[in-house]
């Protein structure tokens, strides 16, 4: 995510194909176990799980339920981060609840998820919203709370009532804090749904991945990993854009875009 | 004393917290609920499992393996990433298998790990390396390729060599963005340890948790997801004030916003 812009990288890519021509011929004439089979008959376990549905309908289920466990975390991150940033009486009543749970890692709760929810669809919203939950609440807040003090001192000179002044100056000045936010929510958001159907799922690529282990068909589980990363690359690259997109006019977003990783 | 000026500064915030706990205990007591039990025995059996034996069996097990991965991690990152971050070539060719990693959502790292390494305590330090090098190294990355160009020629004026360069000025003026690495990092670090263990584990908090659960032993899982509370916390806090005595010159907005 350098300054190199997004040409093609021929270093790069030559880099990745020579890796796997090592492996390739490691797996296939080296003395290498069963769990190590080359990358063609992973692609190629990739290509027909694609193709019958085997693994693609499993990612698909897998998608379903994080976008729609990511739609209803930004709803509810936006609506508590503005109340917080825009109330001070409500961010002092639950700073201290917030400051406590926010730093508790999201699988914790995985039991008790499993113990109320059961296996299926509910158990892996439950968490994969919670965990999307927290960046959501916190940028929005921020974002909320840095509006510049000068215009919202404007608008309200010009006669904006409070709500008004929330809803024009306010929250589009937290547009991009809230931006930076969905896009960190949604890439652990993924991380939590595939998380979530590897422990204790009973359907989802992450599901799906455990049991070809337990099955041995390891072909077939390095295939639905290779989906996953570039499931979650793609979805990274994406969210990346529209924030560009969206932001191109906010000065605040060339100044985000170089810190915080995740 | 800092501890009453912190009191005072959140007291409607404890006052809240207080109120909902009461809430909790007093209708949990009513319903006497299967899933919630209350408050007061969830606190009992906290105190009864892990002022205990169990708390060397289970507790001590993970702490060692997640510091373990950590502290093996932060170091390989680091020195990589300066690397990376110096050597453009280097970078260029590692791009795209970083962003890869990068991306992965890292538990499924967790079956191929068993698979060679299998249940033990190995396995989890490797994940756990294998999860949390990532942020750490392309934050360094990042801290390397944005130093000014202005302080790497008047180090090169001065004669210094390109490794003095980058221990010199290199490696302090991106101390910043490391940290915000090694911060994401040790959060990883938490996670990874807690799944791994759920995954392919005979003890440690992760598999405590997990096993309560699937014997219905709901305060004992209550237990040990309060004490991953206290824990998560507890790193997090120890990390900020470590942040800050490092980064005491570093003006700016470090720890302001993160993920």
């Amino acid at each position: 995510m350098g300054k190199a812009g997004r040409e093609f990288n021929v270093r790069g890519w030559a880099f990745v194909v020579v890796i796997t021509g090592v492996v390739e011929l490691v797996a296939r004439f080296g003395d290498s176990p069963a769990y190590l089979p080359p990358p063609t008959t992973i692609l190629g376990a990739l290509f027909s799980g694609l193709v019958s549905g085997e693994i693609a309908g499993q990612a698909g289920i897998t998608l379903l339920s994080y976008t729609g466990s990511v739609i209803v975390a930004t709803f509810l991150g936006v609506f508590v981060g503005i109340l917080m940033g825009a109330f001070s009486t409500f961010y002092n009543a639950i700073k201290v609840i917030v400051e406590f749970l926010r730093p508790v890692p999201t699988v914790s709760f995985l039991p008790l998820a499993i113990l109320l929810f059961g296996l299926g669809y509910a158990m892996r919203a439950a968490v994969t919203i919670y965990a999307a939950f927290w960046p959501l609440l916190i940028s929005t807040f921020y974002g909320v709370r840095s509006a510049d003090p000068i215009m919202i001192e404007t608008a309200r000179n010009f006669g904006l009532s409070r709500r008004q002044v929330l809803r024009r100056v306010v929250l589009p000045s937290a547009v991009p804090s809230i931006a930076t936010g969905f896009r960190i929510s949604a890439i652990i958001a993924l991380s939590l749904t595939i998380t979530a159907e590897l422990v204790a799922g009973n359907s989802g690529l992450g599901h799906f991945i455990a049991e070809m282990e337990r099955a041995a068909r390891y072909p077939e589980m390095y295939a639905g990993i290779l989906l996953a990363g570039v499931i979650g690359y793609y979805l990274n690259l994406s969210f990346r854009a529209i924030e560009k997109q969206l932001l191109f006019w906010s000065p605040s977003y060339r100044s985000q875009v170089v810190e915080e990783e995740v | 004393m800092k501890l009453t000026r912190a009191i005072k500064n959140n007291w409607s915030g404890l006052l809240v917290l207080g109120l909902a706990l009461i809430a909790w205990e007093l209708l949990a007591q009513r319903d006497r609920s299967f899933f919630f039990p209350p408050i007061s025995t969830i606190f009992s059996t906290f105190y009864e499992v892990w002022f205990s034996p169990r708390f060397l069996e289970h507790a001590i097990p993970s702490l060692g393996r997640m510091f373990a991965g950590y502290l093996l991690a932060a170091a390989l990152g680091i020195v990589l990433g300066m690397l990376t971050g110096s050597i453009e070539s280097l970078y260029k060719t590692l791009e795209p298998f970083l962003e890869f990693m990068r991306a992965l959502p890292h538990a499924l790292l967790i079956p191929v790990g068993i698979l060679f390494l299998g249940i033990g305590d190995t396995m989890k330090v490797v994940l756990i390396v294998s999860s949390v090098v990532w942020p750490i190294l392309l934050n360094s990355t990042e801290g390397a390729r944005n130093v000014s160009q202005e302080r790497l020629d008047t180090a090169a004026n001065f004669g210094l060599g390109r490794l003095e360069v980058i221990r010199r000025v290199v490696f302090p003026s991106a101390l910043p963005m490391i940290f915000a690495g090694l911060r994401i990092g040790l959060a990883f670090a938490f996670i990874m340890v807690v799944v791994s263990e759920m995954i392919g584990s005979t003890n440690g908090i992760g598999y405590y948790i997990l096993n309560a659960q699937r014997t219905f032993a709901v305060p004992q899982m209550f237990a040990g997801i309060l004490l991953l509370a206290l824990l998560g916390f507890g790193f997090n806090s120890l990390f900020l004030w470590f942040e800050s005595k490092v980064l005491f010159w570093h003006h700016g907005e470090t720890g302001q916003l993160e993920g």
